[in-house]
């Protein structure tokens, strides 16, 4: 039954049970809170979030007041505001104000809340409390001065993850968060969050400390490519490095959270050991960078009846590059192309947000590659399952797998051997092409996860010389060897790939958006 | 017991209200002895200062002790809420909950170290170091602090020998400041174990000294 009140003068028709906070956010006006977070209960203690409701005896915490028929309600008005500004005094009372050396600075709601509603200067006179820094085990530091005790980071471990390792210690001002004396976080695999989630600077990532200030990052709203969950992330880049990951809110995905594996596993995005131009081999070993204009010609040429094809592809590669792939095996006159992808023996689920789970697929496009009719090749780990691939005498194409466990005369009877990868390896000495590719950091697409779910990325670095995304080098020797046109767009190329596979056909860019779409048929995954 | 030597204006005589002689107030009877049978639901009988001799090491639980944790178990509808009494009886065995205490009433009640950490340490009642034989506990609230409570808690320290908190060498004392002890009528009122001595000044501290001192020797 929907209730209608007013909120800043403004009429608001929202659920029977919402929250005022939550009513006010719908029309744009955010109350400030600390302890309220949508993904877990609200206490009602930092007292942040008081506003003033007409005919109630004093200003009402609008993370906990449900709303009423006919309330009238003022986020702004004076009783309100001073109410919070008083608030605001108290927490700055034991505050360091060490902004300047403190990570959170930038983005921390402290900061936002005392400029926005605070006093401009404090009162307090007394000596601060010092609690100093505290080491809770895996990514995170702990700075008990800077901590406001909105215990957002103790219901996350026992409500989230059910892991009760964080408690309050002690009471009154001398509250501190701590674990059970040295037992720490050590152990847990989602308690990277719990810095996400602190509104200040108190809990801070030991990965990213004193890296770079708020400011300086862009925001590239992307996909996790850990495992097959898609966990929506943004990634945070500067200097044209990815600094860190962090988890971006949908909710038939991810929540509001992401686990620590995927957050820990970006380093190899910012690897140097980059292929930066199309190289081509003279036979004697020696190596030429040329343009692509000339690479692609030769490859043409080379490719005119060197026989069948077989294909390695990286599952984490994105569904317009396995398509675009998958259309160059078929322009080729066919083949089989296989992928390998490392499995985890078990998911790591989220207790108290069930649907997500570090998944057994520790590649983000596995399902995407099951739906184009890839075939799993290789061990769990990744390794082996090429056999028959090393030594075929036809044409042989590797996208994006390092082949690391390969022998060295990897693809050395291939009539033409073309090797696209991002990052210099091992396994491309025999290769008569070597084509540099975009990782998905670097490229706009679309990875399918482990619910079919299509969900898109966007590049958030410069792709280094003249690395180009796949889609678009396949692309073009798709477009020269048949009819089709050139994708011009990542877009483009997801056009190519819907009309040529059934699962995704009839879904567009526009439909995935930011939140992601269902392809079309039920997902059941190999090996699951 | 008329050989108290220090006079306790808390006793306000025989009004015949509740027919007790000062013997029997000032006596064991109402302190200290709990009902095998289990006590109060809270288990508000364990509190814990009314055993100044306590075994750090005392298993948890056996025999008698046991017995009356199975007790409290029954009393609450689960065993998160039986935390409290628990922790209660563990300091009455052991004279203070310890780290490893935390950990095996944890086990015990099937929650997280981390939570029983969190509930031990916000009860100012639960001893989270050992204390001496005495816990002298000095009201400095409101009523007391303005009666000279400060003085109080200093004669104390001085006769005593410890510092705040601390206990002294010959672990008989162990002097900490408390919040309002509920006798704002008879400030300054100093717990002492499970007693209370109302209407305590600086004056008359030695000679509570003496007396716990001499009931210290006695026991051993």
């Amino acid at each position: 039954m929907p209730v209608t009140l007013t909120i800043d003068g403004q009429e608001v028709t929202v659920p029977k049970g919402t929250t005022i906070l939550e009513a006010a956010k719908t029309i744009g006006q955010q109350v400030p809170h600390y302890c309220y977070h949508p993904g877990m209960s609200s206490p009602a203690m930092c007292r942040l979030c008081l506003v003033e409701v007409e005919g109630a005896p004093k200003p009402m915490p609008s993370c906990v007041t449900t709303v009423m028929d006919g309330q009238v309600v003022h986020t702004q008005s004076e009783e309100a505001t001073a109410s919070r500004k008083a608030v605001l005094e108290f927490y700055l009372v034991n505050h360091p104000l060490d902004c300047p050396i403190c990570d959170m600075s930038g983005e921390c709601s402290l900061q936002d809340y005392v400029h926005e509603e605070g006093r401009d200067s404090g009162r307090s006179r007394e000596p601060k409390r010092v609690f100093g820094r505290d080491d809770f085990g895996g990514d995170v530091l702990f700075y008990g001065d800077r901590c406001v005790m909105c215990t957002r980071c103790v219901r996350f471990m026992s409500e989230v993850e059910q892991d009760t390792r964080l408690t309050v210690v002690d009471r009154g001002n001398r509250s501190v968060i701590d674990t059970f004396f040295e037992e720490g976080l050590d152990g847990t695999n989602w308690h990277g969050n719990i810095v996400d989630i602190c509104p200040v600077g108190a809990l801070v990532s030991k990965d990213f400390l004193h890296k770079a200030r708020a400011w300086d990052l862009e925001h590239t709203p992307s996909i996790c490519t850990s495992c097959s969950q898609g966990c929506n992330i943004d990634l945070h880049t500067r200097d044209n490095l990815v600094q860190r990951l962090k988890p971006r809110e949908n909710l038939d995905v991810n929540g509001w959270w992401m686990c620590d594996h995927g957050r820990e596993n970006y380093e190899w995005i910012n690897q140097g050991t980059r292929i930066e131009a199309p190289l081509v081999r003279d036979g004697n070993g020696g190596s030429k960078a040329v343009d692509w204009k000339e690479v692609l010609g030769a490859l043409l040429e080379q490719a005119n009846g060197a026989g069948a094809v077989k294909a390695v592809a990286s599952p984490l590669a994105s569904n317009e590059d396995l398509g675009a792939l998958k259309a160059l095996v078929e322009a080729l006159g066919g083949g089989e192309t296989v992928y390998r992808s490392a499995r985890a023996e078990e998911e790591i689920v989220l207790k108290g947000f069930p649907s997500l789970a570090r998944r057994k697929d520790l590649s983000a496009n596995t399902t995407g590659a099951e739906l184009m009719g890839l075939e799993r090749a290789g061990a769990d780990d990744a390794t082996g399952g090429l056999a028959d691939v090393a030594g075929h005498d036809g044409v042989l194409v590797v996208l994006g797998d390092a082949l690391e466990d390969q022998p060295a005369d990897f693809g050395k009877n291939a009539a033409l051997y073309v090797f696209l990868g991002s990052h210099e390896s091992e396994a491309s000495a025999n290769a008569s092409f070597v084509l540099p590719v975009t990782t998905f950091a670097e490229q706009e697409g679309t990875f399918t996860n482990v619910a079919g779910r299509v969900q898109r990325f966007w590049p958030g670095l410069q792709a280094p010389g003249m690395a180009r995304p796949p889609w678009l080098i396949l692309g073009a020797l798709v477009a020269e060897l048949t009819e089709a046109d050139l994708p011009r767009t990542a877009a483009d190329a997801f056009a190519a790939l819907a009309s040529a596979v059934p699962a995704f056909s009839g879904l567009t860019y526009d439909d995935i958006g930011t939140r992601g779409a269902l392809v079309n048929e039920p997902v059941q995954l190999s090996g699951d | 017991m008329s050989d108290v030597p220090f006079k306790n204006p808390g006793w306000a005589g025989n009004t015949g209200e509740f027919d007790l002689t000062e013997e029997e107030v000032r006596g064991d009877d109402f302190v200290g002895t709990r009902p095998l049978h289990g006590g109060h639901a809270s288990g508000a009988g364990t509190m814990p200062f009314m055993l100044p001799e306590t075994n750090p090491d005392a298993k948890l639980f056996e025999g008698e002790y046991q017995e009356r944790f199975d007790k409290i178990l029954t009393r609450y509808p689960d065993k998160q809420a039986a935390l409290l009494p628990t922790l209660a009886l563990t300091q009455e065995l052991r004279g203070y909950v310890s780290a490893a205490s935390m950990d095996r009433v944890a086990e015990l009640l099937g929650l997280s170290p981390a939570y029983v950490r969190g509930v031990t340490t916000f009860y100012t009642m639960y001893n989270k170091r050992p204390v001496g034989r005495h816990l002298v506990q000095v009201c400095t609230n409101i009523s007391c602090s303005l009666c000279g409570a400060d003085d109080v808690v200093e004669a104390f320290l001085r006769y005593t020998d410890t510092e705040l908190g601390e206990t002294s060498e010959d672990g008989n004392f162990t002097v900490i400041e408390a919040e309002c002890l509920a006798a704002c009528g008879f400030p300054t009122c100093v717990q002492i174990n499970s007693r209370y001595y109302e209407n305590v000044t600086p004056s008359e501290v030695p000679k509570i000294v003496e007396h716990l001192k001499a009931q210290t020797d006695g026991d051993s």
